[in-house]
């Protein structure tokens, strides 16, 4: 069954920091507060709320409950959260409002990461038996990534600083980045190795910021803005946890779900992708078939602002923003969740016909 | 393998301790509630639409979903009623320092619109404790006043300033004040 259009018709994103003295659920009130007025709707029209975060982060257990203040839970809405990217809470609040009894929709994700040690924490997502003990952290896991891709002979080190140096200058233009700058891949070369063969500008920066989205049914967006972004299709696709059970240098999951969003080789001109290291922007182009002539990332991508459990929402807006101001007609945003691409999802957006 | 024939395995044992590092700064709103509960002033916001009274400030309102500032704080007294409590008769688990029954308590500070929970009261004996009870915060001396208890996760304590209630000797508060808040 063709699902219904949904619009995304406000949005809003906090500045990616290094550290915020506010506490999560300041972060996220500005976000929604922002995106609501953005989107010109009363919050108490809003039909179903859904948030993505992860207690881990601050340490904060229930944190997710406490966010809830952010969204004004009383009187009581109706809501859920997810245990992933915002960008995967967008994707259940596009199924709620596929039921059609609503027609205005809050997604919204959050991460503060300064309260804790990524390569203490990390590891605490692999299975508890082999990989956890080992404490193998994010940047070892991508190193194996990356160290495959070079063996089979798709990449090179010189490309994946080649990515890094025009994320750096992309975000130049983006006020919301935590890292830009002139670079390029010969000076970036000339750093040592953080994990053999990743240096220090293959690796994300961790951020603390909050994202919110706005969703409408299309005749409702119609009414509300005047340029509503159209959600024409949007699909998840899963592989294995083990990452040694998988081949790292693909992303079939990302093939995957790119189908089940519809794309098929169709002309994108904007792809917005949750590569956090710069070997992932490699496959994930591969994986996606985007040649080119796609602008990757003109917002400097996750190397650059880093809002875990929010960076995938955040690629949502960056593409969104784009099909709204005419830059892009037809944009991809890719989310990724788990450990070297485990989990993706792609999200197809287009302005009106 | 040396015995071939032996088809029971002992199973292979592993102690994995976890431990994970937080580092919080304190935002805004708790500073400012830690620095005047150490000068011995208690610090509310109050919701300028819904008038709400929240101690400590949280920044904003949770019910109107809007913002708020430093414009907002406002002083509120150290004087209170007992609106519901506990009496805790202390089992010797892990990490348990009381020994003997102590008072737990829900505090309604006049000008505030939630209570304090957790408190402590004392001097009265623990079963002449009950809601309506007059109370007035016991200070530390300012020298053993500190930012104890005070969290980026939840919204701040006074226990690194007051150490109880004691009661002010004045007739019970009336029911109706205090009934919106039995917790």
């Amino acid at each position: 069954m063709p699902a219904t259009d949904i619009a995304i018709i406000g949005w809003s994103q906090t500045p990616s920091v290094e550290r915020s003295a506010l506490t999560e659920v300041q972060l996220c009130l500005k976000a929604n507060l922002a995106a609501v007025a953005a989107a010109g709707i009363d919050r108490h029209d809003i039909g179903f709320t859904c948030a993505g975060s992860c207690d881990y982060l601050t340490g904060g257990p229930f944190a997710f409950v406490a966010n809830l203040d952010a969204a004004g839970a009383w009187p009581p809405i109706s809501e859920s959260h997810v245990e992933m990217d915002g960008a995967w809470a967008l994707y259940e609040a596009w199924v709620r409002l596929q039921h059609g009894d609503i027609d205005l929709a809050l997604v919204f994700g959050s991460g503060k990461s300064s309260p804790s040690n990524p390569t203490e924490l990390y590891p605490q997502q692999l299975d508890p038996y082999y990989l956890e003990p080992l404490g193998l952290d994010p940047d070892s896991i991508a190193a194996l990534q990356a160290r495959a891709l070079l063996d089979s002979g798709k990449a090179t080190e010189r490309a994946f600083a080649e990515v890094a140096a025009r994320s750096r200058r992309s975000a130049k233009s983006n006020p919301n980045a935590q890292l830009s700058g002139d670079t390029d891949a010969d000076t970036l070369l000339a750093g040592g190795y953080v994990r053999a063969p990743l240096r220090s500008h293959d690796l994300p920066v961790y951020s603390d910021g909050a994202a919110a989205i706005v969703l409408a049914t299309a005749d409702r967006a119609r009414q509300l803005v005047e340029h509503p972004v159209f959600i024409r299709g949007i699909a998840h696709r899963i592989e294995v946890h083990q990452p040694g059970s998988r081949d790292l240098t693909t992303s079939p999951s990302t093939t995957g779900a790119a189908r089940a969003a519809g794309h098929n080789g169709q002309a994108i001109d904007v792809a917005e992708l949750s590569a956090a290291y710069t070997p992932q922007e490699l496959i994930l182009r591969e994986s996606l078939g985007l040649d080119d002539k796609v602008t990757v990332n003109p917002s400097g991508g996750p190397l650059t602002a880093n809002p875990v459990m929010a960076t995938g929402l955040v690629r949502i807006i960056e593409a969104a923003q784009r099909v709204a101001d005419g830059s892009a007609h037809r944009a991809l945003a890719h989310a990724t969740n788990g450990q070297g691409l485990q989990h993706n999802l792609v999200c197809i957006l287009e302005g009106e016909q | 393998m040396s015995d071939t024939t032996s088809t029971k395995v002992e199973p292979v044992m592993m102690d994995h301790m976890v431990s994970l590092t937080y580092v919080e700064d304190l935002p805004p709103n708790t500073v400012r509630f830690a620095e005047a509960l150490v000068e011995g002033r208690i610090l509310g916001q109050r919701c300028p639409v819904c008038a709400r009274v929240f101690i400590p400030p949280k920044d904003y309102c949770p019910l109107d979903v809007v913002e708020l500032t430093p414009d907002n704080d406002v002083e509120v007294a150290d004087t209170g009623v007992v609106t519901n409590f506990t009496i805790v008769a202390p089992v010797r688990y892990y990490g348990q320092t009381k020994t003997e029954p102590f008072v737990y308590a829900s505090v309604l500070l006049d000008g505030a619109s939630g209570t304090l929970g957790g408190q402590d009261v004392s001097g009265i004996p623990a079963d002449k404790v009950h809601a309506g009870l007059r109370v007035r915060a016991a200070w530390k001396p300012q020298s053993e006043r500190s930012a104890e208890g005070q969290s980026a996760r939840g919204w701040g304590s006074v226990a690194g300033c007051i150490s109880s209630f004691e009661p002010t000797g004045e007739p019970d508060a009336p029911r109706e004040a205090y009934e919106e808040h039995t917790i």
